[in-house]
């Protein structure tokens, strides 16, 4: 086993491309472990820190692409190489159609063009982003790390033009029936939504589009908008917009907590605002949004509820009576010593509020991000008691994509979970989206059956839980995706709220005994 | 606000100009959009004397 | 004004130069009757000038031959210690207006192409292609037969093109690349079928010069499928005659290599040279014992051909040529593309049918070369260490030049800031 080195000097390879490139890499014959990127001070330290090293790392820049794997000899590495080349190369032939140097070539050639997505590395978002504004195009910016003080700056001009800058750090939007970023697909209907958080505006959506309704459009913010150094200028611009659409008639917010200098703006507009509104922000005084005239949410699901009784919708969702009951036909399933839950999550918000469901019925969730800076877990690769890890974090995706393009990353934890004896409960949240894994359910479903046979055969049994985000419409469809699961013994709960508290209810009786 | 230019957008054939990795354009493809690719790349490599330079010369946009 | 406004109008200038020139062929003449500044000691080199010590031995060898047709000396050896002593002076052709391709170098009694551009009046200049004999001057050879060829030209071959193109009134280089457009020429490595059309309309004036060797004069004319490209050459040279000196410019105006170093000139600062190590032709070795190490590193000025949007530039108007880069179709068409990336405007005179007309890109900005990290690829063909044509096939221009150009252009503009400033 060595290390092995390939370097294309002066071959920029956007860094996406690249991570994609990477999982690549990692499926090859003889490939233990292995990245490519662009030579830059970050990656190297990446591969660096991950154990690989080679002197011809020292003459790279960050203009150069580099691919470095541990191998078992050259020739599987050479391969390898090989196949990642083709893969750019694939990508480079759809281009040869027509590419843009810049956004103003592309504008003049097509002048019809009215949105820009950006999504190049954070610290050149705001360049970007004011060359598309200026050229009089709406934004979605999915680009993150962008300083707080820029996010405002190209607000503050998107709002002079008149135009929208969604994001950045915007996951999720979809425009006149569009999936922009990592949403989903969804019918359209009479609701608009304005959120600053992505898996929000995914989640209530997806339940809109499966009770029969849908979106009329959903605006990302991004997760600082609200927050008082950008001042909600998105929020509210989305807020005036949805209101003088003719095809909205409800409009749904969403944020985390927005700042004390923001949340008065936004309750004094929604007063104003002539069409229903719906208010989920988290962690404020349901008085003071009901003062506004606002009806109030109090979770995701409870959002998306309060929207649907707007049409006269009854969308029952599974109650906490009906997973007790559930809850109590697992425990009589389990060995002795089988009694903590792990969950892994490839969405940081739904990870949040699955461990908040949780802690109120069986207390200390350690985690890679834990909601109490006590419980962190001191290596996120090592589980321990209760535990829930957020695979979309910066120390999991750094050098791949994000999981719900490249689930690679979460694969290998289920079965490793499943070999512990003192777990009860596994729980899996999945995203559909169209850039994303196109099957991400049975990307995972022979590790589900194998840790269930291996727990069998140990005289274990291993419940696994798991909710999808994501409806019919989009390309992997949720009731495929859902019964692929159930199919291998999965319980499917409908949110993932629900599969939260399923899982702790289970835990909690286990320890009731 | 006006909201005439958001308005318009709702009104009109979503067509994308894409800046960053070519994937997102392909999704918005396979979803019958139009989408055209910026092939982007650092302002001149990410040197950062060119781009100095070049601060005060413009001519890249 | 902005700098950068200030750039982007000097810019637009130079691009008014270089798509509405009008360049004709109106005479030839010996290089010391028509070349401002030429003296009968001066040697003009192509590329970027060059101190004695540093020339390729191809290059000497036509320096000393040059020399030594001048009369000046009796020996090589004689003939290059005067150089090095500095009796002889070695000067960069594109500084003087003129194009020396590959090793060929222009001295005092050479005959000249003299074209001028009807519109801005600018004149460029460049010496008569040598026609199909690969042994030649242009290629670092030099020996009895050679210099034989070169009285010829001087004598005979010159003033008799001279005359008929008089004759003539001229022959205008624009109506001869609109009428090939379609024809499979990029018109650097390839012009077979410019070089046809200017016989057919040049030979009815050869047949009634006065001429005693006209026969031998119109063989050799109509057998040249290559004639053009010297033609084309001062042509180029005098449309960025008229370029040169447009203060904050950074279109490309100049290129060109001695075998040691490549350099490219900028309109906003005229003649001056940026330069870097010459990159290597890369493509088809004429013969197959060929080795990389046996070719010197780009050599020659046909590349101004490149300057005004011909050659690698022009790649999808001559998909033909792309078999000898050892490429293919979708590559011709890659490189037209990458050049339009970087590039300000649009020649029309000559749309490429195959391209639903469009015509190709012109005027190489610096600042998008650098900015956008797209280099260019000029074709070329490549010199022996031993002299000779060694290959052809095509070289992506180095990223190196490019930024030291704009290290000029920046230091004009802080020179231009700053004297407005104490103003």
């Amino acid at each position: 086993m060595s290390v092995f080195v390939k370097i294309e000097k002066g071959k920029y390879i956007d860094s996406l491309e690249t991570l994609y490139a990477s999982s690549v890499l990692a499926e090859q014959n003889g490939i233990v472990s292995g990245y490519v990127g662009v030579g830059t001070h970050a990656f190297l330290d990446t591969v660096r820190s991950s154990g690989l090293d080679s002197p011809d790392l020292d003459s790279v820049t960050g203009n150069d692409l580099v691919i470095i794997a541990e191998s078992t000899n050259q020739a599987a590495f050479d391969a390898a190489a090989r196949a990642v080349f083709a893969s750019f190369q694939s990508e480079t032939s759809a281009q040869a159609e027509e590419s843009f140097v810049s956004i103003k070539a592309a504008v003049q050639k097509h002048p019809e063009i009215n949105l820009c997505s950006v999504s190049v590395p954070g610290e050149y978002a705001y360049g970007e982003v004011k060359k598309a504004l200026n050229a009089g195009l709406h934004c979605v910016v999915f680009s993150n790390n962008v300083p707080l003080e820029q996010e405002r700056e190209m607000k503050l001009l998107a709002r002079e033009k008149g135009l929208l800058c969604m994001g950045p750090d915007c996951g999720v939007a979809n425009i006149n029936g569009a999936a922009l970023v990592l949403s989903s697909i969804n019918n359209r209907g009479p609701f608009g939504i304005v959120g600053a958080s992505g898996t929000g505006i995914q989640h209530v959506a997806a339940i809109l589009h499966e009770a029969g309704t849908g979106v009329s459009q959903t605006i990302g913010t991004g997760g600082n908008d609200c927050k008082d150094a950008v001042g909600g200028i998105m929020m509210l611009m989305g807020i005036d917009a949805l209101e003088a659409d003719p095809e909205t008639k409800y409009i749904a917010l969403i944020s985390r907590k927005p700042g004390d200098t923001v949340l008065p703006k936004l309750l004094e507009r929604i007063k104003t605002c002539r069409k229903p509104v719906v208010a989920l922000f988290m962690g404020c005084d349901r008085k003071a949004i009901e003062a506004s005239g606002a009806i109030y949410a109090s979770s995701l699901d409870d959002c998306a509820i309060q929207c649907l009784k707007l049409i006269g919708v009854d969308y029952p969702l599974t109650t906490e009576e009906e997973l007790t009951a559930l809850a109590a036909e697992e425990v009589k399933k389990y060995a002795p010593e089988q009694k903590y839950l792990r969950g892994l999550y490839t969405g940081g918000t739904y990870m949040d509020e699955a461990a908040n469901a949780m802690i109120p019925r069986i207390g200390t969730i350690y985690s890679n991000c834990p909601i109490r800076s006590d419980w962190k877990l001191e290596d996120s690769y090592v589980s321990r008691e209760n535990a829930c890890v957020d695979y979309g974090e910066e120390e999991f995706t750094l050098g791949r994509p994000h999981p719900a393009i490249d689930p690679g990353i979460r694969k290998p934890a289920i079965l490793k979970e499943a070999m512990d004896p003192e777990v009860a409960v596994i729980i899996l949240d999945f995203i559909l989206t169209p850039p994303g894994h196109m099957d991400p359910t049975g990307f995972v479903i022979d590790d589900i059956k194998m840790a269930q046979q291996m727990a069998e055969a140990e005289g274990r049994h291993i419940t696994f839980i798991a909710s999808v985000l994501g409806t019919t419409a989009d390309f992997q469809d949720k009731h495929k995706q859902e019964r692929q699961l159930r199919e291998a013994g999965v319980i499917v709960c409908q949110t993932n709220y629900r599969a939260a508290v399923l899982a702790s209810e289970i835990i909690r009786q286990i320890k009731e005994g | 606000m006006d909201c005439e230019k958001i308005l318009n957008l709702f009104r009109s054939e979503l067509i994308t100009v894409n800046v960053g990795p070519k994937l997102l354009a392909t999704s918005l493809e396979m979803q019958g959009y139009k989408a055209y690719q910026v092939e982007w790349k650092p302002m001149a490599g990410g040197d950062k004397e060119m781009q100095e330079i070049l601060d005060l010369l413009g001519g890249v946009d | 004004m902005t700098i950068e406004q200030r750039v982007d109008a000097a810019n637009a200038r130079v691009l008014e130069i270089m798509t509405k020139s009008r360049p004709v062929w109106v005479d030839v003449r010996p290089a010391i009757d028509v070349i401002p500044g030429m003296t009968k000691t001066t040697i003009l080199t192509p590329g970027p000038g060059i101190d004695p010590d540093r020339v390729t031995p191809p290059q000497r060898t036509s320096i000393c031959g040059a020399v030594l047709h001048e009369g000046l000396a009796n020996s090589m050896e004689e003939a290059w210690s005067m150089v090095e002593r500095g009796e002889i002076q070695l000067v960069s052709s594109q500084t003087m207006n003129v194009g020396n391709a590959a090793c060929m170098v222009t001295s005092a009694s050479m005959p000249v192409i003299v074209v001028e551009d009807k519109i801005f009046g600018g004149r460029g200049f460049a010496p008569l292609h040598p026609g199909g004999n690969p042994k030649c001057l242009r290629w670092g050879l030099y020996d009895e037969e050679v210099e034989h060829d070169l009285r010829w030209f001087r004598d005979v071959y010159g003033p008799a093109l001279g005359q008929a193109v008089r004759a003539a009134g001229g022959m205008d280089v624009i109506t001869i690349l609109s009428k090939t457009a379609g024809m499979g020429d990029e018109n650097h490595n390839r012009q077979p079928a410019a070089s046809m059309c200017l016989a057919l309309q040049l030979i009815p004036f050869l047949l009634d010069m006065e001429c005693a060797e006209k026969n031998a004069v119109i063989k050799h004319f109509s057998a040249n499928d290559r004639f053009f490209l010297h033609v084309m050459m001062a042509g180029v040279e005098s449309i960025t005659a008229s370029c040169k000196g447009i203060a904050l410019s950074t279109v490309m105006v100049g290129m060109g290599g001695n075998g040691v170093e490549f350099g490219i000139q900028l309109a906003g600062t005229g003649n001056r040279w940026y330069t870097t190590a010459a990159p290597k032709i890369k493509g088809t070795f004429l013969k197959p014992t060929y080795k990389e190490e046996d070719l010197i590193g780009y050599l020659g000025d046909s590349c101004v051909t490149e300057v005004w949007g011909l050659g690698g530039m022009s790649a999808i108007a001559g998909p033909a040529y792309m078999r000898l880069t050892g490429s293919n179709y979708a590559e011709a068409r890659n490189r037209t593309e990458k050049a339009r990336a970087v590039s300000l405007g649009e020649h029309t005179f000559a749309p490429v049918p195959w391209e639903d007309m469009a015509g190709f890109p012109v005027g190489v900005d610096a600042r998008k070369v650098v900015g956008y990290n797209i280099l260019p690829i000029s074709h070329g063909g490549s010199a022996l260490r031993c002299g000779g044509q060694g290959g052809a096939g095509a070289a992506e221009l180095p990223l190196g030049c490019f930024k030291e150009s704009l290290r000029g252009i920046y230091a004009q503009a802080k020179e231009i800031m700053a004297r407005e400033e104490t103003e």
